[in-house]
């Protein structure tokens, strides 16, 4: 049995929505319906990840089910909460 | 056209960010030279050939942004810091506004097609049927394009069953309207700035990053930083390219530093009434089709290009020149600096000497980034006093000039938009000279979907489409406050 509520933020602080963060809120559209009924999408204010000078751990940021997770594609959200969905 | 954020997009805004942090520091000059290295650290896996050619690329990068015209000053045993202290004592040039990395140009093939292995040689043969020129032979049970006959038609390539044929392209000059970018003598990229209309969709299509624009971003950062009243002219595409309302990303504007943020819209309404009153007087006089004016690169297009069409041009100014007109009236010492997601714009601001500079809404975002400004983070307010030219935000999107002037006349008159120019709509507008279009009105907007999708955008069309219309983004929670258009 997969999970059936998946808690998404996904961050809209600037840094992360100019660094292609924008990109994931046409979530709508690149989610398969099924994974999309089972997420609670919204948006949060920075995480304040932005501001960290690790390499590794770039913007954009989104949080499931309590975990950042960094350099967050649309491809990448659907891996993200494949994953989720199957934990 | 590429995706909007792909690696190179990505990796601009971060290089822009960074610069900005250093001169906002007080520090540019001293660490300019090191901010490659930073940005492109040892460890990191290159997507060029190595870490070293990537790092070049970042320096070009810091060039562009500190507006220096790389295809022509070049200079490799100059620092950036060199580079810098020249700039920032000077203020910014524009012209010309694009320009070229020759070590970033990958010198791509030209443009060909091709047959590939896939081809199974069939029976039926549509590729040599169809082909006019007889410019297809068999080799070997294998299809074969004999140059020298072939006249690039591309039939091949939609009757092969097998999709075997390909269209090998120059992506920049597959972008290019009015064939202004080819490749030189030594098989690299190179701008003819006498036929070069700005648009900037050259510079959106290179995968590798090898043409940018000329910015006046870090003047604009050190204007803000001087506290000079700087007044920024938003144009009406801002709404929907940052995650907020309007009222935030003006809020934010002003946590900036500039001193007042005026929509550009204001000036559109101008425009809208002055081509509403022209068109009808067109009507009257019998002197047949106006296109719109307030496209600087279809302007430009029209000067380079088109000559036929001159007298046609409606004699509106643009919206960013009402504006600026406007306010200059009241405050003549204001410093103007119009953000929009447009390169052509650039050119068209030249002479207005109001007009401090221009820069792109990606651009701004270096600036909010450099600076922490969250937007949605600002205050929601009631905007007020823009009922009159509330429409006119539309002016960002194809179709809305022209609904704009519609709703300024009394009688309708027939409207023809053109949504975007590429190679073949140059064609169409030369003919128009012999044969007029049926229209009384005609819209032009060199990007496809209008201003929306301009070279200098940070958020893609199709999201800031919705975002403007109030959708989505209240969903997500991006927006507190009223998100819908103020009315
Ligand atoms: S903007 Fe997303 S973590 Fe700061």
């Amino acid at each position: 049995m997969g999970q059936h509520n998946i808690m998404v933020k996904i961050c809209v602080g600037t840094a992360c929505f100019v660094q292609g963060g924008a990109d994931l809120l046409l979530y709508e559209d690149f989610l398969d319906p099924s994974l999309l009924r089972i997420c609670t999408i919204e948006g949060t204010s920075c995480l304040h990840c932005c501001k960290t000078d690790d390499q590794q751990l770039r913007a954009p940021f989104v949080e499931i089910n309590g975990v950042v997770h960094a350099n967050v594609t649309p491809k990448r959200l659907i891996e993200l909460l494949r994953e989720a969905q199957h934990a | 056209m590429l995706e909007l954020n792909n690696q190179y997009t990505v990796m601009k805004r971060r290089i822009d960010a960074e610069v900005l942090r250093a001169l906002f520091a007080g520090n540019l000059t001293q660490t300019v030279d090191s901010i490659p290295i930073k940005i492109i650290p040892r460890e990191r896996e290159a997507n060029r050939c190595c870490i070293y050619k990537e790092r070049a690329m970042v320096r070009y990068r810091i060039m562009a942004l500190l507006g220096v015209d790389i295809g022509h000053d070049d200079d490799e045993c100059k620092s950036l810091r060199a580079y810098a202290q020249e700039a920032l004592a000077v203020p910014p040039v524009t012209l010309p506004t694009l320009t070229t990395i020759t070590p970033g140009c990958s010198g791509c093939p030209d443009d060909q097609y091709r047959i590939t292995e896939s081809c199974r040689g069939c029976f039926a043969r549509p590729c040599a049927v169809n082909c006019p020129k007889d410019a297809i032979v068999f080799v070997n049970g294998r299809a074969q394009i004999v140059e020298e006959r072939c006249i690039a038609c591309g039939k091949c390539v939609d009757v092969c069953p097998f999709n075997s044929v390909i269209h090998i392209q120059v992506p920049c000059e597959a972008a290019c309207p009015v064939g202004a970018i080819s490749k030189n003598e030594q098989g690299y990229v190179e701008i003819d700035q006498d036929l070069c209309i700005n648009c900037g969709h050259c510079a959106l299509s290179c995968p590798f990053g090898a043409i940018a624009e000329r910015s006046s971003l870090i003047h604009v950062a050190q204007l803000l930083q001087e506290k000079e009243e700087v007044i920024a002219l938003i144009a009406p595409a801002i709404e929907g390219q940052f995650p907020g309302n309007l009222s935030q990303i003006i809020a934010g504007l002003k946590a900036l530093g500039f001193f007042d943020v005026v929509e550009v819209a204001r000036g559109a309404h101008v425009t809208a009434l002055h081509e509403a009153q022209e068109v009808q007087q067109r009507i009257v006089e019998g002197k047949g089709f106006m296109t719109t004016s307030c496209c600087p690169a279809y302007m430009e297009l029209v000067d380079k290009h088109v000559p036929s069409l001159a007298d046609r041009r409606s004699s509106a100014l643009s919206p960013m020149a009402y504006t600026a007109q406007n306010i200059i009236r009241s405050r003549p010492s204001a410093k103007l600096v119009f953000i929009g997601p447009c390169i052509a714009k650039k050119v068209e601001a030249l002479p207005i000497p109001s007009i401090y500079a221009v820069i792109t809404f990606a651009e701004l975002a270096a600036l909010f980034v450099a600076r922490d400004v969250d937007v949605n983070q600002q205050p929601s307010t009631l905007l007020v006093n823009t009922h009159e030219f509330e429409d006119c935000r539309d002016f960002a999107s194809t179709g809305g000039v022209a609904a704009a002037v519609l709703r300024r006349l009394e009688q309708p008159v027939a409207v023809l938009p053109i949504n975007g120019i590429d190679k073949k709509g140059v064609r169409l507008m030369r003919a128009w000279e012999k044969r007029p279009p049926e229209a009384d009105l005609v819209e032009v907007m060199c990007c496809e979907g209008g201003c929306l999708s301009g070279p200098g955008i940070l958020v893609h069309p199709k999201l800031a489409k919705r975002l403007r219309q109030g959708t989505n983004v209240a969903k997500v929670g991006a927006v507190r406050g009223d998100l819908k258009k103020h009315a």
